[in-house]
């Protein structure tokens, strides 16, 4: 049943991250559903589960994105296996943190993107970290914080998290 | 509660951080073999993918289709739509019949043996956009199946869109001619003198490396020099709507404005036929007044 949840999410994060999604930018910028969803079940269900659904929606998005495989791998699995780390770490997350958390963690994971791209010069760099990077840190970090609460209201999300 | 179950902390842990290691490993000391690797899954993934996204790509399209129809008025709407379509196919006739008039001029002599080389076309519909913000680019519903492979040019009737980077074997990556890390060659229709034309941050495109003593000026037009990459000689990309030349530097640049919307671009068309140097000069003139079906 898990597995298959996890399946289901990565083939509709697809979808959603690239056909629904555009239409619901802010100043065409759209949240990073697979990391906010990467985050999500590395907090809940532990770093491995993190890691590897992690990396199964950073390998299934970057066949739908210019960017590079790697990148994407690296990005989306690294936040699934921290949040794991952290939420073992955390004994009481709140929708607040889990969103600061996500806001840092997206802003960490954009500014290595950027720092990747090469023709950028110092420049072009802050122009990417303050029109995309940024606001892309606090649109998942909203998202991120959005879900949680969603998910708590519906679940007892510490017993969920503590069993 | 069944996340609750699966948690066991230690081995766990281990398992994750040798996994992410293991992985960190690949990726930097064997990163072709990794791509190798993953490149023969891609094609059961993309088939896959291609189901949920095709479906709410056309709901999406339809529920599009179904609101612009109730919110503007029909009958103006698609008289518009038509208008529209008749410019692009103007704008495109046009350039070409400039494009075929300086070449005309320059080499009437040569242009007896020019061959009439069509290039193949095939049409494909946008089903998405990137993933990510950091890049611009569009998702295609046709794939390496139907003969799509990357570096191929993707144009509409009114001009150039981009290039194909990424293909599984039922959807393709279009990199858009508006992204900084896109690059094609061009050149100014007016005054023969090529440069590249990049994307820029503002989702415009820049012209650069002109030589200096070019003479262009604005609303001069930039069409595809057909020397590298996946397009024929001749496609509109832009207009020049403002020149860069500074004191010293050894070239000079100019802002384009492109030819094509590319954020509104709902169906385009993938040059199958490769470009480049070894293409005879003139062969894809007549690219944008006869696609194949």
């Amino acid at each position: 049943m898990k597995y298959l949840f996890y399946l289901i999410l990565v083939l509709l994060l697809v979808p959603l991250q690239t056909t629904l999604l555009p239409h619901l930018s802010v100043w065409n910028i759209k949240p990073d559903l697979g990391l906010v969803a990467a985050a999500l079940v590395g907090l809940f269900a532990g770093e491995l589960e993190g890691l590897l659904v992690g990396l199964a929606i950073g390998w299934v998005l970057s066949l739908f994105s210019a960017g590079e495989l790697w990148l994407s791998l690296m990005t989306n699995g690294g936040v699934g296996l921290l949040a794991g780390f952290l939420g073992r770490q955390v004994s009481q997350v709140t929708s607040i943190s889990l969103g600061v958390g996500l806001l840092l963690v997206s802003f960490a994971s954009g500014l290595f993107a950027a720092m990747n791209f090469k023709q950028l010069d110092v420049s072009q760099m802050w122009w990417m970290v303050e029109s995309i990077v940024l606001p892309q840190a606090c649109f998942d970090g909203a998202v991120g914080a959005g879900l949680y609460w969603l998910l708590s209201q519906r679940f007892h999300v510490t017993r969920l998290r503590t069993e | 509660m069944w996340m609750a179950h699966s948690r066991s902390p230690y081995g766990a842990r281990r398992l994750a951080l040798a996994c992410f290691a293991l992985l960190l490993v690949a990726l930097f000391l064997l990163p072709a073999q990794i791509q190798g690797l993953l490149q023969y899954l891609d094609g059961p993934v993309g088939h896959v993918v291609r189901v949920p996204l095709e479906a709410i790509a056309s709901i999406d399209a339809g529920i599009a289709d179904r609101w612009e129809q109730h919110v503007a008025l029909q009958g103006v709407r698609e008289e518009n739509q038509q208008l529209r379509k008749e410019i692009e196919w103007l704008r495109g006739q046009h350039s070409q019949l400039r494009e075929s008039a300086a070449a005309t001029e320059r080499l009437t002599a040569l242009l007896h043996f020019k061959e009439q080389a069509l290039p193949t076309m095939i049409a494909a519909q946008v089903i998405g956009r990137d993933a990510t913000n950091r890049y611009r680019a569009i998702i295609l519903n046709k794939g390496e199946s139907d003969g799509i492979k990357p570096d191929m040019g993707v144009v509409t009737p009114a001009g150039v869109v981009g290039r194909v980077v990424k293909t599984t074997g039922v959807t393709s990556v279009v990199l858009l001619m508006t992204d900084p890390t896109n690059a094609i060659a061009g050149l100014i229709q007016r005054t023969r003198d090529e440069g590249i034309v990049e994307g820029t941050q503002q989702g415009l495109a820049q012209l650069k490396y002109i030589p200096l003593l070019s003479t262009l000026r604005d609303g001069d037009r930039v069409v595809t020099s057909g020397l590298v990459g996946g397009f024929p000689r001749g496609l509109v990309i832009g207009t020049i709507t403002s020149i860069d030349k500074q004191e010293g530097a050894l070239f000079q640049s100019a802002e384009l404005m492109p030819e094509v919307d590319v954020g509104r671009v709902e169906e385009v068309l993938v040059i199958q036929t490769s470009y480049g140097r070894s293409t005879k000069a003139g062969a894809g003139a007549d690219l944008i007044g006869k696609p194949s079906p």
